[in-house]
């Protein structure tokens, strides 16, 4: 009995930490008149939501408004944040920002915060079957045109190589998964911009794989008369070494001639992927040809290193600043829309531009 | 006669079932794909492999108790992170990042330790706790950071050789050398030793290990303690192959490590097991991640077959108890 209740006991110490940890985090209560904003990010798995969060933070600071920002632990966690979504508009902040890891998994959660007058501002992704006049702005990279220009730069670096094939070769593609907007326009975006490039050449291209990737590009082709093969790899949880593994099978193909990594996890499970197989390299035809997306000390020194070939990178801080200072008009009640920001491709040679260097993180 | 016996109670033996079919699954997919049988595949399956091999060795202990130690997994996150962020963001050596991230996990081991045996939680529960406990501490540590240890060729960048040696262009595996060290060292320990003994007498019958006078709390507790030194290690051989170190990972290593060790013939109820079996256990379970990708399929197939395996190891399990009762 009395070991029953010391495990009791242990227990009940056990929920109450974990409890007091909740509380301090949703310390921003609401002030006398302040206004009161909830920032949802989609994980602090990377260091572009670092960089989101501390332009979140720059321009609350700025503006004199209180932020609090929370984030499932990965990517993959869509339930804990549509959990998030749920708690935060029953905080009746006045707004939020919402980076959605799942198209579908927020929709009902949208309606909730418009029924209770909530403005929803997405960044990041976007929610693109949201309830009408639920999301007010969606600040984000267009994506699909991100993946394009991926695909155009690859492209252009292949093109001697695909030109000169004699037999079918193969580009590969890993996306961290297939739920949110951002990664599988980018997805989509990449392969449909490869196809279109090839095809202007004569070239046929298949595309296999994923099956979300192969039912929404826009032409997937017969692997059977293919010239250019697109393999697209889909790993179970969003993990460096699920990337990397998945990376890996692709890599290791003799007739494999790129790579893309559709954000900074795949981009460093393809770096993790060729510690081994040392096949990735600028020299088109004798080594793979990596494009990366994002930045990030790894994706940074692969591609000053000469082992990536290069990378789109965003703009997570501007971001981040942009999406609550449309919150912030939103609650002034001025009229808003929608807010594109750009993807800009790096590679060893502009990485010290201007225009690129503030844009990558660590 | 007495050698004709050896050879077929080798058969008998859940290990050397599970060495064949390590052997079978290679050969099966060396022939189904040419990409698989490449050197650099064997370099891949066995950078892989270290982490789980070493959270497998130390878990046993537990399992042998007839308890689970779920917290190895995040736990391995949760140190690697720690040592990791005092190498790169406060300028420690890497020596002294990896005996932080080692005691670590000694702490966290100490702490399941004291919950199951002193404190009677079941070790399901205990674990669990811990496991959540280390998945937040992990991002406390770094900040929400992912960390990146020192890459290949930079500074303080020496502990990647443990695992891995590069002589001319070639790579050799040397880390597989340090577990087949590691295993015959704990299997030692496990049959030889005080320690090892009496974990398995606690796990075979804890009432009559009590009666006979062993200091049961005490072993009890020291079988979580070697488990998460390992998990330690595990966070070593971790930062070791992968660039980076994510917080809020971690979750499901754990299972793949006990998954290993259970394959490998460590009772699910405790009492039986060996540190080689969980060694082969672990490779069955590398191999199906590594090579069903090879084959075509999908990420969502690889699971559902390591969980069809796991599932006929125990079976066998529950079946040689059965004929045993007989």
């Amino acid at each position: 009995m009395k070991k029953k209740v010391l495990a009791l006991l242990t227990s009940v110490a056990l929920v109450a930490t974990m409890l007091t940890a909740c509380g301090s985090e949703s310390a921003g209560s609401k002030g006398s008149g302040d206004l009161n904003f909830e920032i949802i990010v989609k994980s602090y798995q990377s260091s572009y939501w670092q960089a989101a969060v501390t332009g979140v933070n720059q321009k609350a600071g700025e503006l004199g408004v209180k932020v609090n920002c929370t984030g499932p632990n990965a990517e993959s966690d869509i339930a804990d944040q549509v959990n998030m979504l749920n708690n935060a508009i029953n905080n009746k902040p006045d707004g939020i920002g919402l980076a959605a890891c799942d198209q579908d998994a927020c929709l009902d959660s949208l309606q909730t915060a418009m029924d209770a007058g909530i403005p929803v501002v997405c960044f990041d992704s976007g929610i693109p079957n949201a309830p009408a006049g639920s999301v007010l702005s969606t600040v984000a990279t267009d994506n699909y045109a991100a993946g394009a220009t991926a695909a155009d730069n690859l492209y252009a670096a292949l093109k001697d190589t695909i030109a000169s094939a004699t037999a079918p070769v193969r580009v590969g593609e890993v996306n961290q998964e297939a739920t949110s907007e951002s990664i599988t326009s980018r997805g989509l975006g990449f392969i449909d911009k490869f196809t279109e490039l090839a095809k202007a050449d004569g070239k046929s291209v298949a595309v296999i794989g994923n099956e979300y990737f192969v039912n929404n590009c826009k032409e997937a082709g017969s692997e059977a008369d293919a010239d250019i093969i697109i393999e697209v790899a889909v790993p179970a949880q969003t993990t460096v070494e699920l990337c990397a593994t998945a990376a890996a099978t692709i890599l290791n193909k003799d007739d494999t001639i790129g790579m893309f990594g559709s954000n900074q996890v795949a981009a460093e499970g393809i770096l993790s992927a060729n510690e081994n197989l040392g096949v990735l390299g600028t020299t088109p035809g004798e080594t793979i040809l990596a494009a990366g997306f994002d930045a990030g000390s790894v994706i940074k020194s692969a591609i000053k290193g000469g082992t990536m070939y290069g990378a789109v990178t965003q703009s997570p801080l501007a971001m981040g600043q942009t999406t609550v200072e449309t919150l912030y008009k939103i609650a002034n009640g001025e009229k808003v829309s929608d807010i594109p920001t750009q993807g800009y491709w790096y590679n060893a040679d502009n990485m010290e531009d201007a225009s690129i260097a503030p844009n990558l993180y660590d | 006669m007495n050698k004709k016996n050896n050879v077929l109670s080798k058969f008998n033996n859940q290990k050397f079932i599970v060495l064949l079919v390590v052997i079978a699954l290679f050969i099966f997919f060396s022939i189904m794909s040419p990409n698989f049988r490449k050197y650099t595949t064997v370099l891949s399956i066995l950078d892989y492999s270290y982490y789980i091999i070493l959270m497998a060795i130390g878990v046993t202990f537990p399992l042998i108790t007839g308890g689970v130690d779920l917290s190895i997994g995040t736990g391995l996150i949760c140190y690697s992170l720690a040592g990791g962020y005092l190498i790169v963001h406060c300028g420690w050596p890497t020596w002294a990042g990896m005996l932080v991230s080692v005691l670590f996990g000694v702490l966290i081991g100490l702490l399941n330790g004291c919950l199951v045996s002193l404190m009677n939680l079941p070790p399901f529960l205990a674990t669990l706790c811990t496991c959540m406990i280390t998945r937040g501490l992990g991002s406390l540590c770094s900040k929400g950071f992912g960390i990146p240890w020192p890459t290949a060729g930079t500074e303080g960048s020496w502990f990647r050789n443990i695992f891995k040696i590069t002589v001319g262009e070639t790579k050799y595996p040397i880390g597989f050398i340090w577990m087949i060290l590691l295993v015959i060292v704990m299997g030692f320990v496990l049959n030889h030793t005080k320690i090892g003994r009496y974990t398995i007498a606690i796990g075979s019958n804890k009432e009559a290990a009590m009666l006979s006078g062993i200091n049961v709390k005490f072993y009890h507790t020291m079988a979580y303690v070697i488990s998460g030194f390992f998990a330690g290690l595990a966070a070593i051989a971790y930062s070791a192959v992968f660039a980076t170190v994510q917080p809020g990972s971690g979750a499901g290593f754990e299972l793949e490590a006990i998954g290993g060790a259970i394959i490998g013939g460590v009772s699910a109820s405790g009492g039986v097991g060996s540190i080689s079996g969980s060694l082969i256990g672990v490779f069955v379970i590398c191999l199906l991640k590594t090579g069903l990708p090879y084959i075509g399929l999908q990420a969502n197939w690889q699971q559902i077959i390591t969980g069809l395996v796991l599932i006929g190891a125990v079976l066998v399990d529950i079946l040689k108890k059965k004929k045993a009762v007989k």
